[in-house]
């Protein structure tokens, strides 16, 4: 797939962390506007390292990444800043900052792209009813539940719109039915147009919702796989 | 609703604690040399305006075989016809015995010495006179005259308030220096320290430049604050020595009261300062962020 219509490309990408060895190799994949997809491997395959790329924490050792259409391998660091601002991530480990409310830390990157005050509040609150956290708005991440730090970071990752959303692991450390509702909240965004990619190691998960899935292993990725009753 | 701290918390940093004390007590020295170069900078203008243009013809009283007045008479007649002198005026024995009281006291008068005949001589503006060649003229029609060039103290004056400026401004450029490297350094720490919270900025999409300001606002308020205290505190010690010096008195020491001007000077260096701190602290947060991809 190789179109107008895709939002990530990898061509041939190799990536390495300063001098160790190679972690990804020879990477090669593109994902539509829109789609929805599972990456999957063991720990340590990669997945990580393939979002990093996507949401330009890291740039290749070798190869291209094009996001959004824009070769990001070798974009002026200044012109990323404008990128990083269509993309949401749902980091793993959450990343809320402690020391800010609930509604502080969604609102964190309208006040990176420059939102005025009332304009914000106004959405946060909403965006945080509709995680079912309106209680919690001014609460700090420390005093929320692991299932209530999750939402608030989902909150952060969409509440400015993002063109892809990548979640790392995001139900590694919820109850299943957290994880459930999450996925229905994904799919949500996904339904009103926004590429979602899904690092995880939950099969079941992965066999309730059947979208495509890559698989990484040793730096090796093949996919996607498309199961019979999936949606692209 | 609580209320919003900032996107990184800088106010707990312990590095940072230490910023107010530093910025002050380098505008409190910064002040004082500020105020000690300033104050020499006005005496060696007023040791100029004083000196400059003026000469002093001493005579001998027990020279040569003619009496003291003769001998005067001649050398102030040498004088008035020499091209360049606008003035020549005998100081009064009055004058001589008041010059003469710090040292003899105020008996001075009665106390029957032999004193030389001074002779006050003023310079047209502009007029360069041989003092040399002068002094040779003058000895040959009166023996025992002596020409006290004041040019020899001008330059020594001048000499020594520009050095003493030279070394106040140095003083004043080794201070800022310092007050960056701390800058600089209690940055980098609240840099290391918050490394996290700038990463998640950094991967939301902020720009270098908000980050920066992050920081440059915490910078402002905690150096704004030194700055102030170490400015009134210099101040006052300025204040304190202008006072103690005019107590002194006799012109020993030079005149510590500032002007107008002056003080604006010295006003300008702590907000110059607090500037200089912000500055520094934008630079080293984007040359430090722009090590990140």
């Amino acid at each position: 797939m190789n179109g107008v219509s895709e939002i990530v490309r990898f061509e041939n990408v190799g990536m390495r962390y300063r001098l160790g060895a190679e972690v990804l190799h020879d990477v090669s994949f593109g994902l539509p506007a829109g789609s929805f997809h599972f990456l999957t491997g063991p720990s340590g395959a990669g997945k990580s390292s393939i979002l990093r790329l996507m949401y330009l924490a890291q740039r290749p050792s070798r190869g291209s990444v094009s996001m959004f259409g824009r070769d990001v391998s070798t974009l002026p660091r200044a012109e990323l800043a404008a990128l990083r601002r269509r993309i949401g991530v749902v980091f793993q480990d959450f990343r809320l900052l402690d020391h800010l409310s609930a509604l502080d830390n969604v609102a964190l990157p309208l006040r990176v792209a420059g939102a005025r005050g009332d304009h914000i509040r106004e959405h946060v609150a909403e965006l945080l009813r509709w995680v079912g956290l309106e209680g919690q708005i001014d609460d700090r991440p420390p005093t929320l539940s692991g299932g209530e730090q999750q939402r608030v970071a989902i909150a952060r990752a969409v509440i400015s719109r993002p063109q892809i959303l990548l979640a790392d692991e995001p139900t590694g450390n919820v109850d299943d039915d957290i994880a459930l509702r999450l996925m229905y909240l994904l799919e949500e965004l996904n339904k009103i147009g926004t590429t979602v990619v899904v690092a995880t190691h939950n099969e079941s998960l992965i066999e309730r919702f059947r979208h495509p899935r890559f698989h990484i292993e040793d730096g090796l990725l093949t996919g996607p796989h498309v199961r019979p009753e999936s949606r692209p | 609703m609580s209320r919003y701290v900032g996107d990184v918390p800088l106010d707990n940093d312990p590095a940072s604690r230490y910023l107010p004390w530093t910025v002050g007590l380098l505008v409190f020295l910064a002040t004082l040399a500020l105020a000690v170069g300033m104050v020499l900078s006005t005496a060696g203008d007023v040791w100029r305006e004083n000196l400059s243009g003026t000469l002093t013809v001493q005579v001998s009283p027990d020279a040569g075989d003619e009496t003291l007045e003769m001998r005067v008479n001649r050398v102030i007649d040498l004088l008035k016809e020499t091209p360049g002198v606008d003035s020549v005026q005998r100081l009064s024995a009055e004058r001589i015995d008041e010059l003469m009281e710090p040292w003899l006291g105020s008996q001075a008068g009665g106390l029957d010495l032999p004193m030389p005949a001074l002779i006050d001589v003023s310079v047209s503006d502009g007029a360069e006179i041989d003092i040399e060649a002068l002094a040779i003229r003058l000895a040959e029609a009166a023996p025992g005259t002596a020409v006290d060039d004041h040019a020899v103290w001008l330059r020594r004056l001048s000499a020594f308030a520009g050095v003493a400026e030279t070394v106040a401004f140095a003083v004043i450029v080794v201070i800022l220096l310092s007050a960056v490297s701390t800058v600089i350094f209690t940055t980098r720490t609240g840099l290391a320290i918050h490394r996290e919270v700038v990463e998640v900025l950094h991967l939301m999409g902020a720009q270098d430049a908000y980050v920066a300001r992050q920081f440059q606002r915490h910078a402002l308020r905690l150096s704004g604050i030194g700055a102030a205290a170490g400015f009134v505190a210099g101040a006052a010690a300025v204040q304190a020595l202008g006072f103690f010096g005019a107590g002194i008195g006799g012109g020993l020491l030079p005149d510590f009261s500032l002007s107008a001007w002056q003080w604006g000077g010295l006003v300008a260096l702590p907000v110059a300062a607090t500037l200089l701190v912000v500055a520094t602290v934008g630079f080293t947060v984007t040359r430090t962020l722009n090590r990140m991809p």
